[in-house]
């Protein structure tokens, strides 16, 4: 056998005793599983160790009750205003946004995400696991 | 005499960084898979489901190259694939600056520090390593001038 084809198998075969290794031991999922994160999801861990804007999708009242801290307010009752707001926020200090809404079910936190990224298309925009539930725990 | 022994220490020191960036590069990655396939598929160049895949597979190579880039057996294999993996870095973050992503390079794990990347400083520091690649993979041409498929 070639000396190169027999050294790139044996790197291969390292490499593949890796990887079972990390599915073995429960360190990497199932790449064919559901994923723990939905495309576009960010957990709070990893959120909070980013410089973020915050971004409320939830209804105003909810928003007065409480929120996270410097967080802008944006739903679609209150489109306009709310990315306006955002935007000159955004542009004055870009950085990671992340949207959430009330709680692990919640699907509006993904929509609101997904409208962002039409608008702010170099932005890096993810919406919180969790949501608001999430952050109070 | 003197001048040989200099050269031979460079490539040392070469060679063992390269296996150490790609060994720091790698264990945090193999610590937290979910989160660098977010990164990977941040690139939008691939989709979610094949970034599971090369966040499961990516980093051992890392790891298994920066090992057997020490390995008599196996290191001038190992070398020309970190240079391979260079390249793509290389192309990747081109890629990635000139559509003007503002994403995290995911290149040790997630990293946290400022937002944005700096992609000048990301490619320029693959450059430098791909420059060790290339003198290391000299001196092993050098020293052991064997046809491959022999």
């Amino acid at each position: 056998m070639p000396r190169f084809l027999r050294e790139i198998l044996t790197i291969t075969a390292l490499t593949i005793l890796g990887a079972a290794f990390s599915l073995c031991s429960g360190l990497a999922p199932l790449p064919w599983a559901e994923p723990v994160l939905a495309p576009g999801e960010i957990r709070l861990i990893d959120a909070r160790a980013l410089d973020v804007l915050w971004v409320d999708a939830r209804s105003k009242a909810d928003f007065t009750a409480g929120h996270i801290p410097e967080a802008i307010c944006l739903n679609d009752e209150h489109w306009e205003t709310g990315v306006v707001a955002l935007m000159s926020t955004w542009l004055m200090n870009p950085r990671t946004i992340i949207v959430y809404c009330g709680s692990e079910s919640c699907a509006t936190s993904k929509l609101i995400a997904d409208r962002l990224r039409e608008s702010l298309p170099n932005a890096e925009i993810y919406s919180l696991k969790g949501g608001w539930d999430a952050w109070v725990q | 005499m003197g001048a040989i022994n200099k050269k031979s220490l460079f490539v040392l020191i070469a060679r063992l960084v390269l296996a150490g960036v790609f060994v720091m590069a790698a264990l945090p990655k193999i610590e937290d898979p979910v989160t660098f396939t977010n990164s990977v598929a941040a690139f939008r160049v691939i989709d979610l489901d094949l970034s599971a895949w090369v966040a499961l597979f990516l980093p051992w190579l890392e790891l298994v190259l920066a090992l057997g880039i020490l390995i008599p057996d196996i290191r001038r294999s190992s070398a020309a694939l970190i240079g391979l993996l260079l390249f793509s870095f290389i192309a990747l973050h081109t890629s990635a600056w000139l559509r003007g992503l503002d994403i995290s390079c995911g290149c040790f794990g997630y990293e946290t520090g400022e937002p944005g990347t700096n992609y000048s400083w990301l490619i320029a520091r693959n450059v430098v390593l791909l420059w060790f690649i290339f003198l290391v993979l000299r001196q092993d041409t050098r020293n052991n001038p064997v046809a491959p498929n022999s």
